[in-house]
């Protein structure tokens, strides 16, 4: 990808109701966990970055599914 | 010309190596042709085979101690360097991790991994053939395995498993409960949980119980956890030598030390000797009545136990009483296995290994172009 | 630092059972200890050599050292390893008249043998007297 292709992510639409505008925006899902509680967390773009359990604001991204390979050395 | 015969004294004295206050001496052998003029010195087996003495001190299967003399440095080193970095052991060389949300890092667990010292059947571990790679191994046990070049076998890899989940123990802990043993199930991953997969004829060949491969420390702490998180992961052992990585060394140290001597030059009695016992080690240096009602006098017990410290030449009484020294010739080794073989089993197979090393060569010798 | 992990956007399959993209393709590194693995240095002669030993350290080294030093025909013999990054071992043999260094290189190889035959022998013999002895 060349310098010139690379788009920065802009900010969402300003709004203190920032969590209801983003139910229109169709996309994928992806998992996280919850750093208090554990809880799997499914969030969409734009969806708030919360806990729905416990409104605890740091998430995880699960470990890939891949096999990794490791020399015992 | 009837070579020069040397007196007892003569011999004892040439190879003894002085040990000084800060200094050292006569540290090279002179057993050599051309040294002492109208002297044989050559080689000679029968002489050898005569002499050489092997005198054992500890025989525990992971710990021997023993006395070789009369031999030479470089050929007790060579034996040395082989038992550390050429005995070929098995180890873990590959790890495939399919989940591992521990704290303790990938390569790190995986690092940890290969160190943990295995073991298994005698017979099993020497019917095990050499996983061969491009990269230069320095041992070729089968020599026709050229079909097996890098296909993973059931006699050259064996599978390990680990499989390890934490979670909460059942029930509601008592309030202020902290100990992990307690609040948690499998916190602790320990080499013991390290499963044993065998294939195709590792089946006889590693029976089941005695002969699985498995950790020789079934207590090592691998990795710690809480609940929710896991480790599964599976591993390859292969054959390799120490010289390629440390964790193929069959020993936790092999090492020697020469005979330490000492000599007393002029008596040493009373309050002196009481004085001069307590420069060594316990047992080194005993007490003798002089007569019935004589004083003390402090006389040479058992030199093997010395440190050679040199604590007396430290004292102003003692200096030009005492000769300390060690002998070049007498060595005595320390063999600590680290589980996977006996350790009076591995210097036997070092000794094989030198041999095979000059059986191998003396074959490339005759190919030599002259 | 993990040796094989799959471009992002593609789908892998399970574990190579073999090792083929794991090693490196180091193929000239290859030692086999069958292979020829000694050679005589350029400006040889009957009397006077160097061998060029590959894949041997100070272990054979000076070992055979001593054995061809004990010996009497020898003038001179040492060993040196010339790089600590090339795995090769420099043996260098000078001989008075009436033998050639081939021998001699052979007679060391011998005698190193016989003696490595006298120490199992005698290992095996002081190690099965001390058992016998502690059993009772």
């Amino acid at each position: 990808m060349s310098r010139e292709a690379y788009a920065p992510p802009t900010l969402q639409p300003q709004g203190s109701n920032y969590g209801a505008a983003s139910a229109e925006l169709a996309g994928p899902t992806t998992q996280y966990l919850c750093g208090s509680c554990n809880s799997k967390v499914q969030l969409k773009k734009g969806d708030p970055i919360r806990c729905k359990d416990c409104g605890h604001r740091v998430l995880y991204k699960e470990r890939t599914k891949r096999m990794v390979q490791f020399e015992a050395r | 010309m009837a070579p020069v015969s040397v007196s007892p004294e003569e011999a004892r004295r040439r190879k003894i190596v002085g040990v000084n206050a800060e200094t050292v001496t006569h540290v090279s052998s002179t057993d050599f042709p051309g040294h002492y003029p109208g002297e044989d010195h050559a080689w000679s087996l029968e002489k050898f085979a005569k002499d050489f003495t092997v005198q054992f001190h500890q025989n525990s299967p992971y710990e021997s101690t023993f006395s070789l003399f009369p031999l030479d440095a470089s050929i007790a080193n060579a034996f040395r360097r082989i038992l550390i970095a050429e005995i070929p052991t098995l180890a873990i060389e590959y790890v495939f991790i399919h989940n591992n949300t521990s704290i303790i890092q990938d390569e790190v667990l995986a690092a940890r991994l290969g160190l943990v010292p295995l073991t298994g059947r005698l017979e099993g571990l020497n019917w095990m053939q050499f996983y061969k790679r491009p990269v230069s191994d320095e041992h070729d046990a089968s020599g026709g395995g050229e079909t097996e070049r890098d296909t993973a076998a059931d006699n050259n890899t064996v599978v390990l498993k680990l499989q390890k989940e934490c979670s909460w123990a059942p029930g509601q802990p008592k309030e202020g409960e902290t100990d992990p043993n307690v609040l948690y199930i499998n916190s602790n991953v320990y080499a013991k949980d390290i499963e044993f997969i065998p294939t195709g004829r590792q089946f006889k060949e590693f029976p089941s119980p005695d002969g699985l491969i498995r950790p020789v420390n079934p207590d090592i702490l691998l990795a710690k956890m809480r609940p929710g998180q896991t480790i599964d992961l599976e591993m390859h052992c292969v054959k390799g030598i120490g010289a390629d990585h440390a964790k193929f060394s069959p020993v936790a140290t092999a090492s020697y030390r020469l005979l330490p001597t000492i000599d007393i030059l002029k008596p040493i009695v009373g309050q002196e000797a009481r004085k001069f016992a307590r420069c060594f080690p316990k047992g080194v240096i005993g007490l003798e009545q002089e007569g019935e009602e004589g004083e003390v006098r402090a006389v040479v017990r058992d030199t093997m136990r010395d440190t050679v410290s040199r604590e007396c030449l430290r004292h102003e009484e003692f200096k030009d009483k005492v000769k300390l020294g060690r002998v070049r010739d007498h060595f005595i080794f320390g063999v600590e296995s680290t589980g996977q073989f006996e350790s009076d089993l591995l210097f036997l197979e070092s000794v094989k290994i030198l041999k095979m090393k000059c059986v191998r060569l003396k074959r490339s010798l005759a190919n030599v172009t002259r | 630092m993990p040796s094989v992990l799959a471009n992002e956007d593609q789908a892998m399959d399970d574990a190579p059972q073999s090792g083929e993209n794991l090693a490196e393709s180091g193929g000239d590194s290859f030692i086999d200890l069958n292979d020829q693995r000694i050679r005589v240095l350029p400006g040889a002669n009957d009397t006077a050599a160097s061998f060029e030993f590959e894949a041997e350290d100070h272990t054979l080294g000076n070992a055979l050292r001593y054995m061809i030093m004990k010996n009497p025909q020898v003038e001179l013999c040492g060993y040196s390893i010339p790089h600590p990054s090339e795995a090769k071992m420099n043996i260098r043999i000078q001989t008075y008249e009436g033998t050639t260094v081939y021998d001699v290189l052979e007679k060391g190889f011998d005698d190193l043998m016989g003696l490595c035959d006298v120490v199992t022998e005698k290992f095996t013999g002081a190690r099965d007297d001390f058992n016998a002895r502690q059993k009772p």
